[in-house]
């Protein structure tokens, strides 16, 4: 049977396909229970593999709870069956997509999920309901069009964001896409974001007052600056850090005014290394870094970071990209052209008044494409990559709006595009306004989900569709943005009128509701967070949208905006108009309140589950043992398959991996060189009798000293066979060790000894 | 079977207005009671807001339901998640739950499912790529397939042969 394997022989970037690989050599031990639970969860986390709601095989169905009877009960992480279907995250840099990543995407959705494609708000893309044994090809024929999904989850760095407008936008200072596309290209897989305590979020602006790309609310946040110095005009960053939604907002602080664009590659390393180096590990709910920058203050955190910025080994890639940089640009598909006396079709101004938007670049346009809650079907997918093959090239976005733009519009072309749009369903005005909702997946498919965050933003969405075009402008251009719970993956905290969910309980049932948190700035890169009001039950959450934007238009003085509005009634009036809305009349009399936005069964929370917001901690060493257990299963493999120079090779890489696993654990930057992993480790852990110190590690290391400088160059099956055990015990006394220097706490007692809080070095 | 991958359409005949989320109760009801043999159901997701998508989903462990409307005609698709014997096991549930839907009180009399006409969809661009090869090797296969559980011969007929689409056959009595 031919496989996608063979068959994208070739075509997928050699890296990507050894990872690919390798993750699935990791599925088989876990199915064999070679691999441990929580290692494998953080381990496909890190591959964009998430577990789904109803994962741990339970599920209300609005009578019982019933369990899912699953054949098999292996799991792929702490209660998540195997067979249970799950999301898979789709990491999109940026945002940027060109007509075929489009079109594979839309095969990978129709032969391995439900049809769809959702556009987050990171623009990642992401596949539901997709069943984990699938997972590797679906790796592989995205690989084949330059995507990986490495890093979409898990404690990483998660999908580098950026303006869908950069460079073409009217009012940036300089285009951030290849400054993104770097930073997200260095950062990935780098040795100095494997061991973080929580996930990592960057992203970058072309400028400080629009909202596009959210910088305040980043972990690292970078808006793009020019400077003059000696008569010569020099790029730079206005460089952010600690912002962060969560259950916890905090605004980004600022790290240095202008950081030169030389510098942005390293200054992202240091601050990684002092992450993963200083972050909180054992406590999931303060780890991200902006707990960090609280603790230590924005002075101290940026003294740390710049003193690991020195005794970083140097990296040519750090500036290598910076020559291309003037090179970057896009090749627009069409001539430009201005929209003149062409033929308008019925609809078109009222969309292109708020879907349409003059580059700076003239007779050009971005057109934005509304997706209702940023899902679009597979032939939509394949129909606009078709369209955008037509009009626009290859110059396609995803926004954190969850809307999909093309840019290079020829605006004489725009009557035709909207018509090609209109014919597959995706014409819809309202981009960018209070119509246009945002939503996280919520309760249809994220484990955590309270409330239905995608069912209410639908019903908002729908009653205010039938009004839009009656809307006073004021309201029109409000944002809605909704999560299913206090966790925040919709952004609520910087919408005009942010919802999230939570839960009541009226008699003896549970009742859903949405905390209404109002006057949050989206502009400014999210300036400033709104304020949470008070509480109102899922069904009359539409009302209270009603009642504050009717209230709005009649009382604004001027050209007051909502914030200002928000702020000038206070928060007291606000609630007393939400008071209106919060009884809730018993079961028996409207049952209606008891079950939530399309969903009919009887509301519960009994389906939340474990959540995966990033998983597992699991730290560097764990991670590197891992490998070189995988790498002696590979090796065993080819022993049985009569391949006993590759088995032995295997054996050799899988002792170096474990021996470079302990070393790191005090010489964090060791080349990754035999001779020096090897002397390394002899120095350090064998001369010492660290290893030896328990179950006659120093006998153990023989073998890795012993093949290293005596590779044989005869392999019979009986050397094979031996070297494979041997590397298997080795890896053994390798854990051992790291155990009992774990229990001791001397773990990374360093010769080079980190910079240490709090102690400015001379 | 090496090929399982496969997408089974019915349509409706009775042409009346149903509005989709109609659908969910329905669907949940099966859930609660485990309705289609064979089948582990798991979940409803609806996605009527997207024009020419699924509509409302039924997801099962061994392959997914749904209630779409592509080219404006409303049907049953059935697609097949998980490994089959024979392709009846894929005809099957599909045409298990058209007669569930054709007899639930809240749609009786106006849902009614042809069986003169499917569509079946090749959904797998690696064993089934859209040629006359993979037509003419999977042609007897599901006619006899759609004879057995149907009643009737059918004529099959390649929908399009444009290579980025996958195969889609269309069956006639
Ligand atoms: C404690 C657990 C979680 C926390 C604290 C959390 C927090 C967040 C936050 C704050 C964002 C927003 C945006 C941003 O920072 O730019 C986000 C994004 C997102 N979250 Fe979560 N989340 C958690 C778990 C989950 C889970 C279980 C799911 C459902 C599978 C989920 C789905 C999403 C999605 C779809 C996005 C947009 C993402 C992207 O493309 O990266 N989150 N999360
Ligand atoms: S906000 Fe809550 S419900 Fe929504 S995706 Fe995040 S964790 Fe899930």
């Amino acid at each position: 049977m031919p496989t996608w394997k063979e068959k994208l022989v070739g075509r997928m970037d050699q890296q990507l396909a050894e990872e690919i690989d390798i993750f699935e050599t990791q599925m088989v031990l876990r199915r064999q229970g070679k691999l441990d639970e929580k290692i494998f969860a953080e381990t496909r986390l890190r591959r964009g593999c998430y577990g789904q709601r109803y994962d741990n095989g339970h599920r209300h169905d609005g009578i019982r709870t019933q369990q899912l009877p699953y054949l098999s009960d292996v799991t792929k992480g702490p209660e998540t069956l195997w067979d249970a279907p799950g999301m898979q995250r789709i990491k999109i840099p940026f945002g940027g997509v060109t007509p075929n990543q489009l079109d594979t995407l839309a095969d990978l959705a129709e032969e391995y999920a439900d049809s769809v494609l959702h556009v987050t708000t990171r623009q990642d893309f992401q596949l539901h309901y997709v069943h984990i044994e699938d997972t590797p090809d679906l790796m592989r024929r995205l690989a084949a069009v330059g995507i990986t999904t490495r890093e979409a989850c898990g404690n990483s760095v998660r999908n580098v964001t950026a303006c869908p407008l950069a460079g073409v936008c009217r009012s940036e200072v300089f285009d951030v896409t290849p400054y993104a596309k770097a930073c997200s290209k260095f950062l990935l897989g780098h040795p100095d974001t494997q061991g973080f305590g929580r996930k990592f979020k960057i992203a970058f602006s072309g400028c400080k007052d629009e909202a596009c790309a959210l910088t305040s609310m980043h972990d690292m946040g970078c808006i793009a600056v020019k400077r003059i110095e000696n008569g010569k005009e020099r790029r730079g960053f206005e460089l952010y850090v600690g912002g962060g939604l969560g259950a916890v907002p905090h605004q980004a602080k600022l790290f240095e005014e202008f950081l030169p664009a030389e510098e942005l590659l390293p200054i992202a390393q240091a601050i990684s290394r002092v992450f993963a180096r200083l972050g909180e590990k054992k406590n999931r709910a303060a780890a991200r870094i902006k707990f960090l920058v609280t603790k230590l203050g924005i002075e101290e955190f940026r003294r740390i970071v710049l003193e690991e910025r020195k005794i970083m080994p140097a990296d040519d890639r750090w500036t290598g990209y910076l020559s291309n940089v003037d090179r970057y640009q896009e090749t627009p598909k069409r001539q430009p052209a201005r929209l003149n006396g062409h033929d308008r079709p019925e609809g078109f101004e009222a969309w292109s008044r708020t879907n349409v938007y003059a580059q700076r670049q003239a007779g050009y346009a971005v057109v934005t494409v509304t997706l209702p809650l940023g899902d679009l079907s597979a032939s939509q997918s394949r129909q606009l990559a078709k369209i955008a093959r037509r009009f626009s090239g290859d110059n396609i976005r995803t926004t954190v709006e969850q809307n999909i733009v093309l840019r290079w519009i020829s605006e004489a072309d725009l009557p035709d595009l909207y018509r090609e749009l209109k014919r597959i369903g995706l014409a819809q005005p309202g981009a960018g306004t209070i119509v246009d909702v945002t939503a996280c997946p919520g309760t249809d498919t994220c484990k955590l989900g309270i409330a239905s965050s995608r069912g209410l933003a639908a019903e908002i969405r729908n009653r205010l569709s039938e009004k839009f075009f009656t809307l006073e402008d004021a309201v029109k251009n409000l944002h809605i943005k909704i999560s299913g719970c206090f966790n925040s993956c919709g952004q609520h905290h910087i919408a005009d009128l942010g919802f999230y969910g939570t839960s009541r309980t009226i008699g003896n049932r549970k009742v859903p509701h949405f905390q209404v948190v109002l006057g949050g700035k989206w502009q400014q890169n999210a300036a400033a967070y709104g304020l949470a009001i008070g509480t109102v039950p899922s069904k009359r959450i539409p009302e209270v949208v009603e009642l504050l934007t009717e209230r709005y238009v009649r009382e604004r003085s001027g050209n007051e905006n909502f914030q200002e509005f928000v702020k000038r009634i206070g928060k007291p009036e606000l609630r007393r108009m939400l008071e209106l809305f919060m009884d809730v009349p018993s079961f028996e009399s409207d049952p209606s309140y008891y079950s939530d936005w399309g969903d009919p069964r009887v509301f519960t929370i009994g389906d939340l589950g474990m959540g995966e917001c990033a998983g597992e901690v699991v730290s560097t060493v764990q991670f590197d043992l891992a490998n070189a257990e995988r790498l002696v299963f590979e090796s065993q493999l080819k022993l049985d398959e009569e391949d006993y120079a590759e088995a032995d090779a295997l054996a050799y890489k899988a002792m170096l991996q474990a021996a470079i696993a302990l070393v790191r654990t005090e010489f964090h930057d060791v080349p990754d060189h035999p001779n020096t992993i090897v002397n390394e480790f002899r120095t350090r852990f064998y001369d010492t009798n660290v290893l030896g110190d328990r179950y006659a590690g120093n006998k153990f290391a023989q073998y890795l000293f012993r093949r290293h400088e005596a590779p044989t160059s005869v392999y019979t099956r009986d050397y094979a066979h031996r070297i494979v055990e041997e590397a298997q015990l080795f890896i053994e006394a390798v854990y051992a060790c790291h155990d009992s220097l774990s229990e001791r706490g001397t773990v990374g007692i360093s010769a080079k000894s980190p910079v240490q809080v709090g102690k400015a070095t001379p | 079977m090496d090929l399982y991958r496969l997408g089974i359409k019915f349509f409706d005949v009775a042409g009346e207005r149903i509005e989709p989320t109609e659908f969910i109760p329905i669907f949940h009801e099966w859930i609660q009671k485990q309705t289609i043999e064979n089948h582990l159901l798991i979940d409803v997701h609806n996605y009527s807001h997207i024009h020419d998508g699924p509509g409302i989903l039924l997801v099962a462990h061994q392959g997914n339901f749904s209630i779409e409307r592509a080219d404006d005609r409303i049907g049953l698709l059935y697609y097949r998640k998980q490994p089959v014997q024979t392709f009846t096991e894929i005809i099957k549930p599909a045409v298990q739950g058209c007669r569930l839907l054709e007899n639930d009180a809240r749609l009786r009399p106006r849902l009614r499912f042809r069986t003169d006409e499917v569509l079946i969809v090749a959904n797998d661009r690696l064993l089934a790529p859209n040629d006359d090869e993979t037509f003419s090797a999977l042609e007897p296969q599901v006619s006899s397939a759609l004879n057995h559980v149907l009643g009737k011969s059918f004529g099959l007929t390649r929908i399009s042969d444009d290579s980025k689409e996958r195969l889609i056959i269309r069956a006639q009595a």
